[in-house]
């Protein structure tokens, strides 16, 4: 059985056909019942099949070589496809995520438990910062505890 | 018996087990959202792989300890009514009970339930009764680390576990609280209440989560931003706002107790009497209702332990519930008939409301 054609604006079967014949060009645009009457397809005197066709099918800039999601589809759903999708978006993404999360890169659990190289990298560099300003304080007992947290990843560091 | 039937008899202690109930945080949950390396996301893969990744996810899940004799539900094997009844138990969300791909798996004592197939490939959950961050957290993050081992999980050093949308991104991690305030409520101050959250990013929802009204008084309290914050952080800024939200609703309490004197025991009063009585009960009237019950509960108006089947009502006077227990479907006048005959049953020996003496 073939697939019922989907709406040119959305998601939907489409249930309003439109053909259209500029310049000898024949294009045709496939509408469900919703989007039709917002773009007043019932209204064929209303109806401008150009705007239409310019939300619908703009070029893609930007595809993922794993599973074929565009740009145009993030605009559309705001999900990405495949995690793979996040290597060709990533940096397209990089304004949208600043604004929903204020942050750029991941600090925290990895698969496993454990951190990755980066992080503890991060890590080691602040526990140095806290450890001179823990002696600084005269708080011992403190430097004592983070000299031995440095040792540690110093040592996860040296076999990852 | 189907598995659903089998969730709705099982006593558990979201709705059963004395004790552990607590007043004003009803339950804390977290949740953290996965995805399998190299599989398109749910909304975007094929059926076939949508099935696939159900297999694989289900076969996974179910190998783990946790979930030794419980329930794995495949949504497009399930009736109407039975997904239904799992969406009021916020065992499942809406989006996973509205498609016919996804699965659940679900632990034995329903405090661990995994959403496959949802926006994410993987969604783990798990609720305690009451306030407990820290244990809530602890079992997730073991679960976590069990997949972890079996499935091969999407992640990327810089942007952390990859999810299907960017508010997921990083941690993966949704903690929240769901919180009874008819104390902020009644005085007016929830709004104020709202705004200080949200601007210091967190969100509040109703009672069945996004896009919902707050039904009786219940508010659903999480963080909102995922990446950039380690999980310990993260699990911090919430239970730091909890305390705070908790003591500023004990706060309201007193003073309304204090100020409206007779008044404020009457309303509750009233609430048990209409309860104790009614024919017909709606759904958001009985929430309301019983959301005084429960305050009463834990002003000392009525003895506390009977606190948890408040909160049993709250949850089996939802629309399918009552149906589910009736074993039949039943419109609306007939819902509130039965939800009416179910409550009075539950509230016949309630001893009388008292004067206030936390």
């Amino acid at each position: 059985m073939s697939q019922p054609i989907k709406c040119s604006l959305c998601e939907e079967a489409a249930t309003v056909h439109l053909s259209q014949v500029v310049h000898g060009n024949v294009t045709k645009v496939h509408l469900c019942e919703a989007c039709a009457q917002k773009g007043g397809a019932t209204d064929p005197a209303v109806f401008q099949l150009a705007d239409a066709l310019t939300i619908a099918s703009p070029a893609p800039t930007l595809t993922c070589p794993k599973c074929g999601f565009t740009d145009i589809d993030f605009r559309k759903r705001g999900r990405l496809g495949c995690p793979d999708c996040w290597e060709t978006f990533g940096d397209a993404l990089g304004g949208l995520l600043l604004k929903v999360q204020h942050e750029a890169s991941h600090v925290g659990r990895a698969p496993a438990g454990t951190l990755p190289a980066g992080q503890l990298r991060r890590r080691l560099d602040d526990a140095r910062v806290e450890m001179e300003k823990a002696i600084t304080g005269e708080d011992y007992e403190a430097a004592a505890r983070l000299r031995d947290e440095i040792a540690g990843l110093e040592q996860q560091l040296a076999h990852s | 018996m189907s598995s659903v039937e089998d969730i709705l008899a099982a006593e558990n202690e979201l709705t059963h087990l004395l004790g552990a109930q607590q007043a004003v945080v009803l339950s804390t949950r977290i949740r953290l959202a996965r995805n399998l390396e190299g599989m398109p996301f749910p909304g975007w893969a094929k059926v076939p792989q949508r099935k696939e990744i159900a297999d694989r996810c289900v076969e996974a899940l179910d190998a783990l300890p946790k979930f030794r004799r419980g329930h794995v539900l495949r949504m497009g094997e399930l009736g109407d009514r039975d997904r239904a009844v799992l969406v009021e138990r916020h065992l499942v969300s809406k989006e996973l009970a509205a498609g016919k791909s996804g699965a659940a798996v679900i632990s034995r004592d329903q405090t661990c339930s995994v959403m496959v197939n949802e926006e994410d490939h993987l969604r783990i959950q798990v609720v305690k009764a009451g306030w407990h961050l820290r244990g809530t957290w602890h079992i997730a993050e073991q679960l976590d680390d069990a997949l972890g081992g079996t499935l091969k999980l999407a992640f990327s050093d810089r942007l952390g576990y990859l999810t299907a949308c960017p508010t997921n991104v990083g941690t993966g991690l949704r903690a929240s609280a769901m919180v009874h305030l008819p104390g902020l409520c009644l005085a007016g101050h929830m709004d104020k209440v709202s705004r200080a959250l949200n601007q210091d990013g967190l969100a509040v929802r109703g009672w069945l989560g996004e896009g919902t009204e707050a039904a009786g008084n219940v508010f659903q309290i999480s963080n909102q931003q995922t990446l950039g914050l380690s999980e310990e952080a993260i699990l911090k800024h919430l239970g730091g706002w909890i305390r705070n939200v908790v003591e500023q609703e004990w706060n309201a309490r007193r003073k309304l107790a204090q100020e409206e004197g007779e008044k404020f025991v009457d309303r509750l009063a009233r609430s048990l009497g209409v309860l104790r009585s009614a024919r017909l009960l709606t759904s958001s009237e009985a929430m309301n209702m019983l959301s005084h019950l429960r305050l009463a509960c834990d002003m000392g108006c009525l003895p506390e332990e009977r606190r948890h089947l408040v909160d049993r009502l709250m949850i089996e006077g939802q629309p399918a519930h009552v149906q589910a227990r009736a074993g039949q479907e039943l419109d609306s006048d007939g819902r509130d008939r039965r939800r009416a005959a179910v409550v009075r049953e539950a509230l016949k020996d309630f001893p009388e409301v008292v004067p206030p003496t936390a």
